[in-house]
């Protein structure tokens, strides 16, 4: 364990802050883990029923510090900042309470004095296309993270295709929650390298919008709001939709499709058949310089079965900290070009951040030969006490 | 003690309310008592101070919450039923209690913390949800009286936040040593449920469970006096890692 809370308030107003990373936990199993940290090992957990009456009435809040290494050497300083948005409160109908608590986390970090912050998962869809909703800032720059998003679910889409001998040209592209700004960003980038793209979104207008600016490069698209429509046609399928639990059934998937859930919360449901495809958890990356959390959140805030790996959206902030580029690098919704990603791609890559290694809700999806560190050989369990990705 | 019927109450406003009359008994009781002790608070604090500009503050103060007492005791007749208080009640004994060890100490800075960022916060939080709820000139008062007590805060805030410029560390212990002390405590009252027994304030049985009736919860109240803590805690500049800490230690 890291240094206590109460030390860490010694340490407080002294440190400068670099970066700011604003999230929320997606499910109440990582809501619990993250208040069980809080309360200190020695004391036992809250009961499920308590985290629930009480998790929501916590107002945005620094909750660890965080420092991240570049191989370049550079080192920066950030905090992680928790909106409680409440796990069950993602859906439309709390969309003003969100926004508030998202301003809120933002206020925290302007009075930190971060100089750039990343938005991760709802924050950043929350703000997306509203970013006059933020505080005043003075010498903070809000960045969404999605373009960084956007550049890992590619490399993701292409080094699946390679470990499994898929030909991505002759491939179809179904993008589902196509209009948002992770997926207009993902079209953007994968229809001039595949054969034909389907495009779905609950919004006609913006489908059209996006398809005439994809048709004008050439490429071949189709749109539908009914997925359905679609879901069986497609062999490579990316899940970016704005939805507030896993509840997306792609309803007649193409066997030995290739399937990214890109959502956070993730996107599909653990109803949904799958039949032969294979299934990626999109969008993460891992930072080589190492990253440490105080008080040690490690496993808690970054759930998954390998060291160091975040989300996109997060690493982005991180990434133009490291590279003293504090500027609001993604904001508003569609603007991600193919451009802007392969320039947030090298930011990235200069400091040691890399395509993290895929993995789904059973485990690692990549061969045992190429094992990262961190994984034994034989087990496809890396070595760590919890495994907190099986529950989410 | 048995809820009494005033006969002077107004028919109508009997009639409406006496299915629930016995649930608010108990809520103006619980809020009549923490308004006694604020009046006892600061009789004792105007007994410590050396500035007279503090000590005539501290007396104003104590005779608004002893007014305050007497409005809700004042609603209660006009629901037809009679408010007691009582200060010896368990926990607020207790509460009483750590506020005079503070008053032993001439420690006129942990009085204000006690007071006007724990009691105070509990007390704003907590009316003002009854306030939002609470039936005719019942709900009026209590939101009124919340925002008279919300001014308390506001005074105290300038005075803490000077001292806490002066020693951010030993300021921040103060504060953690009596948080420790006092919302243990407060948080025991405001569990959804009595775990150790009757609060002695309560006229019967424990009114908690009963809430509902009147669109309270017990959760409720004790989730938007934490949110108050922590937001007052914000406001006086403690890290807000730390005093999440304190607040999910704080027993449930």
């Amino acid at each position: 364990m890291g240094d206590s809370a109460a030390s860490l308030a010694r340490r407080g107003p002294t440190i400068d802050v670099d970066f700011a990373l604003i999230g929320h936990q997606e499910s109440w199993r990582a809501a619990a883990d993250v208040l069980a940290v809080v309360r200190g090992p020695d004391r036992m957990p809250l009961p499920d029923d308590e985290i629930k009456d009480i998790l929501p009435w916590i107002p945005p809040r620094v909750v660890c510090h965080v420092d991240v290494g570049s191989i370049t050497d550079a080192k920066v300083r950030g905090i992680y900042i928790d909106s409680f948005i409440p796990p069950d409160r993602l859906e439309a109908a709390y969309v003003h309470e969100n926004i508030a608590r998202v301003r809120g986390a933002a206020a925290c970090a302007i009075k930190a004095g971060a100089k750039i912050v990343s938005l991760g998962g709802f924050s950043s869809i929350l703000i997306e296309g509203n970013f006059d909703q933020l505080p005043e800032r003075h010498d903070t720059v809000f960045t969404t993270g999605n373009t960084l998003t956007v550049a890992f679910i590619v490399q993701g889409i292409k080094k699946m295709c390679a470990l499994e001998n898929r030909n991505l040209r002759r491939s179809t592209l179904l993008i589902v929650g196509a209009t948002g700004d992770v997926g207009s960003g993902c079209a953007r980038c994968l229809a001039p390298i595949v054969r034909r793209v389907l495009l779905s979104a609950r919004n006609v207008e913006r489908l059209r919008r996006l398809a005439a600016e994809l048709q004008a490069e050439g490429v071949q698209v189709e749109i539908a709001t009914d997925l359905q429509r679609f879901s069986a046609e497609a062999d490579v399928v990316i899940c970016a939709a704005s939805l507030a639990s896993p509840s997306l059934l792609l309803g007649r998937i193409a066997p030995h499709a290739l399937v990214c859930d890109a959502g956070y919360p993730k996107n599909l449901s653990p109803r949904a058949e799958m039949l032969g495809a294979t299934v990626f958890f999109g969008g993460l990356g891992q930072i080589t310089g190492g990253m440490r959390f105080t008080p040690d959140f490690h496993g808690i805030l970054n759930r998954h079965p390998f060291p160091d790996v975040v989300h996109g959206c997060l690493l982005e902030g991180m990434a133009l900290a490291l590279d003293g580029r504090f500027e609001p690098f993604s904001q508003g919704r569609g603007s991600i070009s193919r451009e802007r990603v392969e320039e947030m791609e090298t930011i990235a890559a200069r400091h040691g951040m890399h395509l993290a290694p895929l993995y789904n809700a059973d485990g690692p999806v990549e061969d045992e030969t190429s094992l990262p560190d961190g994984m034994v050989e034989g087990s496809v369990f890396p070595v760590m006490e919890k495994r907190p990705w099986a529950q989410m | 003690m048995e809820p009494l019927f005033d006969v002077n109450c107004s028919p109508m406003e009997c009639t409406s309310l006496s299915g629930s009359a016995p649930i608010w008994q108990d809520i103006l009781a619980q809020a009549m008592t923490g308004e006694v002790l604020a009046a006892m608070n600061y009789t004792s604090l105007s007994e410590i101070g050396d500035d007279p500009a503090e000590v005539a503050d501290a007396l104003e103060h104590s005779e608004c919450e002893q007014g305050h007492a007497a409005a809700f005791a004042a609603e209660g007749r006009k629901i037809g039923v009679e408010v007691c208080n009582n200060v010896d009640g368990k926990h607020w004994k207790r509460l009483r209690d750590a506020f005079l060890r503070c008053i032993a100490e001439r420690d006129f800075i942990g009085c204000l913390i006690v007071q006007e960022i724990m009691l105070e916060s509990f007390a704003v939080a907590s009316y003002s949800r009854v306030g939002k709820v609470g039936p005719g000139s019942l709900g009026e008062t209590f939101a009124r009286i919340a925002a008279e007590e919300g001014e308390h805060v506001d005074h105290a805030m300038s005075i803490l936040r000077a001292e806490r410029a002066r020693d951010a560390q030993r300021f921040d212990d103060k504060v953690c040593r009596l948080h420790l002390d006092v919302m243990t405590t407060l948080a025991q009252m405001l569990a959804k449920d009595c775990k150790d027994g009757h609060c002695e304030v309560c006229h019967a049985s424990c009114v908690k469970p009963s809430l509902f009736e009147v669109s309270l919860s017990a959760a409720e109240l004790r989730g938007a006096s934490l949110q108050q803590y922590l937001k007052t805690l914000d406001m006086l500049g403690i890290p807000g890692e730390v005093t999440l800490a304190w607040v999910t230690q704080l027993p449930v």
